[in-house]
């Protein structure tokens, strides 16, 4: 973990990089990270929202959805994305999907040297990716929104997912 | 009750270049029938994800009709899905909930709620309008056009006997499958 300092992530500039990439539909489930980027994205009409019950739900039909010929991504939260483990396996991995994961990284900031109180999800999260073999990278500021694209490319070179973490909430 | 592989059967006649999605105890005895690229099995896979899968083609895909085989053990791992599927409504979405009541490859335990749960009552609860649950061949043969030509998304249920189907293995894997269907799906368009 490089820094913790205190940025923000526009979600303007998200949806630009979104759309710049051709991404058609957006799957998941919005949490308080995500909010202002959900709501700026039912607003956009080059880009569906698809909304799920839960986020194992979000890999599946973000799967159809691509072998369908479209270009989709997942929006979810690193808690919803723990509990998609199998759904991830059997879906994306397992079928080669080139799609690019946003996972809202929430308790990033409680990482911190010295921080009162620990989020265990936070912890649990940059393992989880490595030992499922997920390239992943953070986004912590408007400045590195490049991220995306990057993160679209490496799911297209490898034909298989790739994630970017989204460390600050959308302003 | 229906018998599950006549059912198959009299769906495999009657099927044109409708996407038919298989799991579990159906995946192999439909490949016995039709085993083209726009017949995927969802084996392998993310458990009980068939649904919610075959809605993300429906919504890809909305001139081709997208028909899923599931099992009800396999439904009851995914029941939000019935809610997603109506949240957003696609009119090329069919789901059969094939219930025989058991995990029929793991060797026939019982489900939660076998014999008590109403998948027809839970998919009308989640907001899904056309229900219809199937359990005589008379009553089958005459839900059939429902199937193919009903405006969906369309829920069946099909109340089946029991039966033996060992865990299925296909010599084709996943992404092979997968990336046949999306081929298939590109030359077609």
């Amino acid at each position: 973990m490089s820094s913790h300092k205190h940025t923000v992530l526009s979600a303007k500039i998200i949806v630009e990089e979104l759309k710049k990439q051709g991404i058609t539909h957006i799957v998941g489930l919005p949490d308080n990270g995500s909010r202002v980027l959900f709501e700026l994205l039912w607003e956009t009409a080059e880009i569906e929202v698809i909304q799920v019950s839960r986020e194992g739900e979000a890999f599946a039909i973000a799967s159809g959805i691509y072998l369908g010929g479209k270009n989709p991504a997942l929006l979810i939260q690193n808690t919803g994305f723990l509990e998609s483990g199998d759904a991830f396996r059997g879906t994306v991995h397992n079928m080669r999907i080139p799609i690019l994961l946003l996972i809202g990284y929430r308790g990033y900031k409680t990482l911190i040297p010295g921080a009162p109180r620990v989020d265990s999800v936070a912890t649990f999260l940059e393992p989880t990716l490595k030992a499922w073999d997920i390239p992943y990278s953070i986004l912590t500021d408007d400045k590195e929104a490049e991220q995306i694209s990057i993160g679209v490319k490496k799911a297209g070179d490898t034909s298989m997912p790739a994630a970017v973490l989204l460390a600050e909430e959308t302003t | 009750m229906l018998n599950k592989y006549t059912c198959l059967e009299k769906l495999a006649a009657r099927r044109k270049d409708e996407i038919i999605i298989t799991n579990m105890g159906i995946a192999k005895p439909w490949e016995n029938l039709s085993d083209g690229p726009f017949d995927f099995a969802s084996v392998d896979s993310g458990m009980g994800h068939a649904a919610d899968f075959a809605h993300g083609l429906a919504i890809a895909q909305p001139n081709r009709r997208v028909i899923t085989l599931n099992g009800d053990g396999s439904m009851l791992m995914c029941l939000g899905t019935l809610v997603t599927v109506a949240q957003r409504p696609v009119d090329n979405y069919a789901l059969v909930i094939i219930e025989n009541g058991t995990y029929e490859i793991t060797g026939n335990q019982f489900v939660p709620g076998a014999g008590k749960i109403n998948y027809e009552t839970i998919a009308r609860g989640a907001g899904i309008d056309a229900v219809y649950t199937v359990s005589d061949d008379k009553d089958f043969d005459h839900k059939l056009d429902i199937l193919f030509e009903g405006k969906g998304p369309l829920v069946f249920v099909w109340k089946v006997e029991k039966a033996n189907e060992p865990v299925p293995n296909f010599p084709i894997l996943l992404w092979e499958r997968a990336h046949r269907l999306r081929k298939a799906l590109m030359e077609s368009a």
